[in-house]
This record gives structure tokens, C-alpha cells and sequence, in this order.
């Protein structure tokens, strides 16, 4: 290892004596440096355990508070199904009883105490269904659907459904640039809500002057821009505006009422959507939301044909149709009854599903409207034991609506799973239900015409 | 340090040219350079003992046992502490393994240390087995004996064991 010079080559004693005491001055140097060294690692590794304790405590009391959080919150949206279920019942007997009522002769004064209980009754289940969306958003349960539809015809929609109100404060509602013709996927209940809510804030927090829709498409992606000649937003209240509960300044809500939920709503109904809800102030004064959704273009072989949409007043008088409602609550058979009157079709009630089983069995319907809740047998099985007897008989499919107070998107997305074709939502809206019942119907009448010639 | 004080204690027994014969006569791979603070092989140190043997006619369990004796004054001067708190031999030598070791490890955590086994008997005195790798049982008996002169208080030490080197059983008693 250490080659040292040959020979006799000597040192002093002096020399030698020095780099000697110099070695052993070395040698004690090292020992107390790696004793020090020693010590000073023995103290970090203790400082270490008793981090490493303490993230671990922590660590531990974290996920016990995130449990205790998660169950809290399950046990929220568990409360807020169940309220909503509890609350839409008693509304559907509330608002459909109007809608029957306003069917009747009645005096002025009468019919003004009667737009009164519709409004409110509308504008309570406005508010359910804005907190329910809410917490559906925050229990990550909001599901989008994708089906077929015409942008251009929902935007139209949703304009006429506010010119009224527009008109009323003497407010212009304009509709500028345009959508290209044809038909997309994706989710046109959910993108009729978000466009909605833009155009009622809009007309209601503008007092004169106009409020103007921007359409336009760029590709795939639909921009939908509402600007107002209102007031705007003041700088400060900005951030606040896409935050749950928090309108810009309590005073709006007694003067202009609505929970301060619409814009947060709308605002991760767009995100859903692969887009964004934003504010730009107008210039002049006034406020701009844009909107913006992704949407996916037809499935290649489903060609934009035309439109297969069915007028529902024709189809529903094109002959006496026979249907069975299955209802347990008497006040919703009574709705029913007189939401349906108008119509004049052949209309049965079956208390449960038991019975609606027997009397399809007896006497085929052509179609079914179906609540979900209901003793002795309840709206799935009774649809599955249909089903079944179809699949084993051969028997002509016959369509299946479930009525339902459940509004969460999770449930409905299990209905279909029980052969059930289409859903309403109580409190059932005679248009509404019109429409679904005519659309089930329609596909029935196609049907026939197109067997008839192997028929006869 | 046991190479240091090997030399150490040779130089003043034998002289330094004496040493620098014996370790020139030897082939070294570290070539007779040690510190106090490093490790070198074994063989060296039996190689040092075994030339020192011849050259002296010095027997090298004699040797080991000579210094043994030196190595346990260097602890005295070097290492006062230890002795500090122990009131007699038995005490000192029930500590080396509780108490030496473990600081000689804070050192030297690599460091290949014997095992002292110890037992104290119920009719005063002190069983340690000594094992180790390497065969020092005679240096191990020359500290011991150098411990029981370092508390001034004759004992009976003996020794069975040790044909190799590696092991062997210790009994210290006082003498009454």
C-alpha cells in the first residue's frame, strides 16, 4: 500500500518525534469528530421517529376526519333524495290539480289566485331542482346524457320559452349569428337549463334595452353568448359570481328572489360538457356569459335524416289509445286522470304492479305508464315480469314510462336496465308527459305502418 | 490502534531498529504504515507477533500476553472515564461488553469485537467467556490481569480453554 523509500536515508529525532505526535494529534482529532458525528446522527434519527410519529398521528387523523366528512356527507345527499321524493309528491298533487283546474270555466279573479299556485308551485320546484343539481354536483353523481338533437330547435325552444317574460318588462330578445343546419349528441335537457338560466338572469336584472343570444359553432363546439343591456356586475362581486349561495348582494335576493345556485350549477354542467361558463362585462355597461359545450357529432350510419320528432297532439288523437296507469297514491291517479282528460284516450289505473301485470295480461295496452314506488309489487319488477312474459311469448313490445319522484340521475340510468323505455319526473307536466307518451307511441304507429304489407 | 501500540510497545521493548528490521523482514500490504483510526488485516498483526516471537525468543502467547498488559495502560491513560465509576476488576470486566463495546461501535461501527460473555457467582467472583474471531486469547488474558492490577486487589484468575486461540473461559476470584 504505502511504499516507503529503501535505505538509510534518516529523519531527525526531532522530525520524527513531531509527525508522530502529529499522527496521534490526528487520530484523537478523528475520533472526537466521528464520535460528535456519531451523536449528531443518533439525534436526527430521533428527530426523524418522532417526525415520522407525528405524520403518521396525523396521517391518522386525517382519514378519520375525511370519513367522518364522506359519511356526512352520504348522509346529506341521502337526506336531500329523500326530501326531494317527500317534497315532489305533494307538489305533483299541488301543480297538477292547477293544471286541471285551469282547464275549468272559472271567474278572472279566480284564474289570477290560480296563475298565482301555478307560479309558485313552479318556481318551488325550480328551487328543489336547482338544489338537488347541486348536490348531485357535489356528491360527483351528475350524469350527462347523450342523445340525438337539433341545437338550432332547442335554442329556438328556449328563447320562446322567455320572450313572454322579455316582453312583459318591454325588453327585446334578439337572437344574432347562427348555427350551421344538422343534428348533434349530447345533452340538450342539461344545455336548455344552462341557456335558460343565463336568459332569466339576464331578463331579470335588465330594466330597459334588450337582451341578445350569440350562437355559433366552431367545429364541435357550441358558444352560446347571453348579454343584456342591465346594470352588470359590479368589479367586486366578479369572483363571487360562479360560487353556490352567493348572489351578488343579499338585497338582489329580496328583490329579484332565486337561491344564487343557477350560475354555479350551469357553470360545471358546461364543464361536464368539455366546455365553460364565463363573465366578460358587456360594453355599455351590461353583463355577457358565454357558455361553451363540446358536442359529438351523429354516429356514422345514423344519418341526419329527417326530422323524426313527432308532433304529440296528432299522435296522441290519431286513435282512442289504450293505457294503463300503475299508481298507488290516489292523489297522483287523480292528477293523472284529469292531466290526461283532455286527451281523450282509454285510460286504466292499476293500484300496483301486480295488478298492472294482470291487466296487461288480460287486455294488452299500448302503453304503460308505470310508477316506481308502489307496495305488493313496485315499478321494476312489475316491468321486468312484463318484460319477461313478452320475451316468452312472443308478444309485441309494449312501451313502459316510469313515473318517478326520484330524481336522481343514478336511478334513472337503472330504469332502462328493467326494459323501461322512458322516464317523467313527478311532479308530472301535462306537456311533458304528453310529449314522452307521444314519442313511445309513435314509434308504435311507424311500426305498424311498416308491417302492414307483410300483414295482410 | 492495536497496530500502533504493538509497535509501540515493541520499539520500547526491543528498540526502533529492532521494529524497522521486523518490518522490513516482513512483506506488508500495508507496509508497516498503521494509524490508530484505521483497520488492517489480521495476519499482519499475527505475521508482527509471530517475527517479534522469533526475534526475541519471546513465546507469542507470551506476546499477546505482554500486551495485553500495555494495551490496558493505554486505556487508562486514554480513556479515564470508564474506570471512573467502577469500584473493583470484576465490575470493569462485567462492563466491557455493556459499555466499552457500545462506545468503541460509535467510533468504529464496523469494528469486529470479541464477545465477553459474563456471569457473576453467587460466591463472589466473575465467569467470561471470551469469543472471538480471532485467536487472542492470551492477548485477552494479559488485559485481564492488567485490569485486576489496576484496582490493586489480588485475584485468582484462571483460565480454561483457548487450545485455538478463539475461545475460553475465564474465572476471576478474590483471594481471600
Amino acid at each position: 500500500m504505502t511504499n516507503l523509500p529503501p535505505g538509510d536515508d534518516r529523519v531527525s529525532r526531532r522530525r520524527y518525534a513531531r509527525e508522530r505526535s502529529a499522527r496521534q494529534e490526528a487520530e484523537r482529532l478523528l475520533e472526537e469528530r466521528a464520535l460528535a458525528l456519531f451523536h449528531a446522527n443518533a439525534e436526527l434519527k430521533r428527530q426523524a421517529e418522532t417526525l415520522e410519529e407525528a405524520v403518521r398521528r396525523r396521517t391518522e387523523e386525517l382519514e378519520a376526519a375525511k370519513q367522518a366528512a364522506e359519511k356526512a356527507s352520504a348522509a346529506k345527499s341521502a337526506f336531500l333524495a329523500m326530501i326531494s321524493h317527500e317534497i315532489r309528491t305533494p307538489l305533483n298533487g299541488v301543480l297538477g290539480m292547477a293544471t286541471a283546474l285551469a282547464d275549468t270555466e272559472l271567474e278572472p279573479n279566480q284564474r289570477d289566485m290560480l296563475d298565482v299556485i301555478v307560479s309558485s308551485g313552479n318556481g318551488l320546484l325550480a328551487l328543489l331542482n336547482d338544489v338537488l343539481d347541486l348536490s348531485k354536483i357535489e356528491a360527483r353523481r351528475l350524469t350527462l346524457e347523450t342523445i340525438e338533437f337539433d341545437p338550432n330547435q332547442l335554442m329556438d325552444e328556449v328563447v320562446a320559452l322567455h320572450r313572454a317574460n322579455a316582453a312583459e318588462k318591454g325588453l327585446d330578445l334578439l337572437i344574432a349569428g347562427h348555427l350551421p343546419q344538422g343534428r348533434w349528441r349530447g345533452d340538450p335537457n342539461r344545455l336548455r337549463q344552462v341557456v335558460s338560466n343565463l336568459l332569466s338572469n339576464a331578463v331579470k336584472f335588465t330594466a330597459c334595452g334588450h337582451v341578445s343570444l350569440d350562437l355559433r359553432m366552431i367545429g364541435d363546439r357550441l358558444e352560446v353568448a347571453v348579454s343584456d343591456t342591465g346594470a352588470g356586475v359590479p368589479e367586486e362581486t366578479r369572483p363571487k359570481l360562479f360560487k353556490p349561495f352567493s348572489q351578488a348582494d343579499t338585497s338582489i335576493t329580496r328583490e329579484f328572489g332565486g337561491t344564487g345556485l343557477g350560475l354555479a350549477i350551469s357553470r360545471r354542467i358546461c364543464r361536464m360538457m368539455g366546455g365553460d361558463l364565463t363573465f366578460h362585462p358587456a360594453p355599455g355597461g351590461g353583463a355577457c356569459f358565454v357558455a361553451t359545450a363540446h358536442l359529438l357529432p351523429l354516429r356514422s350510419g345514423a344519418a341526419a335524416g329527417p326530422d323524426r320528432a313527432c308532433p304529440y297532439q296528432r299522435v296522441l288523437t290519431e286513435r282512442r289509445w289504450r293505457i294503463l296507469a300503475a299508481e298507488d297514491g290516489a292523489t297522483n291517479r287523480k292528477v293523472l286522470d284529469l292531466l290526461l282528460r283532455p286527451l281523450d284516450l282509454d285510460l286504466s289505473m292499476a293500484v300496483n304492479g301486480a295488478e298492472a301485470v294482470a291487466a296487461h295480461r288480460a287486455t294488452p295496452f299500448d302503453l304503460i305508464l308505470m310508477d316506481v314506488n308502489m307496495p305488493v309489487m313496485d315499478g321494476l319488477q312489475a316491468a321486468d315480469a312484463i318484460r319477461a312474459a313478452e320475451r316468452a311469448e312472443g308478444l309485441p313490445r309494449v312501451p313502459i314510462i316510469a313515473l318517478t319522484a326520484n330524481a336522481m340521475t343514478h336511478e334513472v340510468s337503472d330504469y332502462s336496465r328493467h326494459g323501461i323505455d322512458a322516464h317523467v319526473s313527478k311532479p308530472v307536466r301535462r306537456e311533458e308527459l304528453a310529449q314522452a307518451m307521444a314519442m313511445q307511441l309513435c314509434v308504435r304507429l311507424r311500426a305498424r305502418v311498416e308491417d302492414r304489407p307483410q300483414a295482410e | 490502534m492495536v497496530f500502533t501500540e504493538l509497535l509501540a510497545m515493541a520499539e520500547q521493548a526491543v528498540g526502533e531498529d529492532v521494529v524497522d528490521e521486523v518490518l522490513d523482514g516482513l512483506d506488508l500490504d500495508s507496509g508497516g504504515a498503521y494509524t490508530a483510526v484505521g483497520s488492517y488485516p489480521c495476519s499482519e498483526l499475527f505475521a508482527i507477533v509471530g517475527a517479534l516471537s522469533d526475534r526475541t525468543g519471546i513465546d507469542a502467547g507470551e506476546l499477546q500476553r505482554q500486551f495485553g498488559h500495555w494495551v490496558f495502560r493505554t486505556f487508562e491513560q486514554g480513556y479515564p472515564q470508564f474506570f471512573a465509576d467502577k469500584a473493583g476488576a470484576l465490575e470493569m470486566l462485567e462492563a466491557i461488553e455493556g459499555q466499552v463495546h457500545v462506545e468503541v461501535r460509535k467510533l468504529y461501527p464496523d469494528a469486529e469485537l470479541p464477545t465477553f460473555a459474563t456471569r457473576m457467582l453467587e460466591e463472589g467472583g466473575l465467569e467470561m467467556q471470551y469469543r472471538s474471531d480471532r485467536p487472542l486469547v492470551a492477548f485477552c488474558h494479559g488485559l485481564v490481569e492488567a485490569c485486576v492490577a489496576h484496582f490493586d486487589r489480588p485475584m485468582q484468575i484462571t483460565r480454561t480453554g483457548g487450545a485455538d486461540g478463539r475461545e475460553a473461559l475465564f474465572v476471576i476470584r478474590e483471594v481471600r
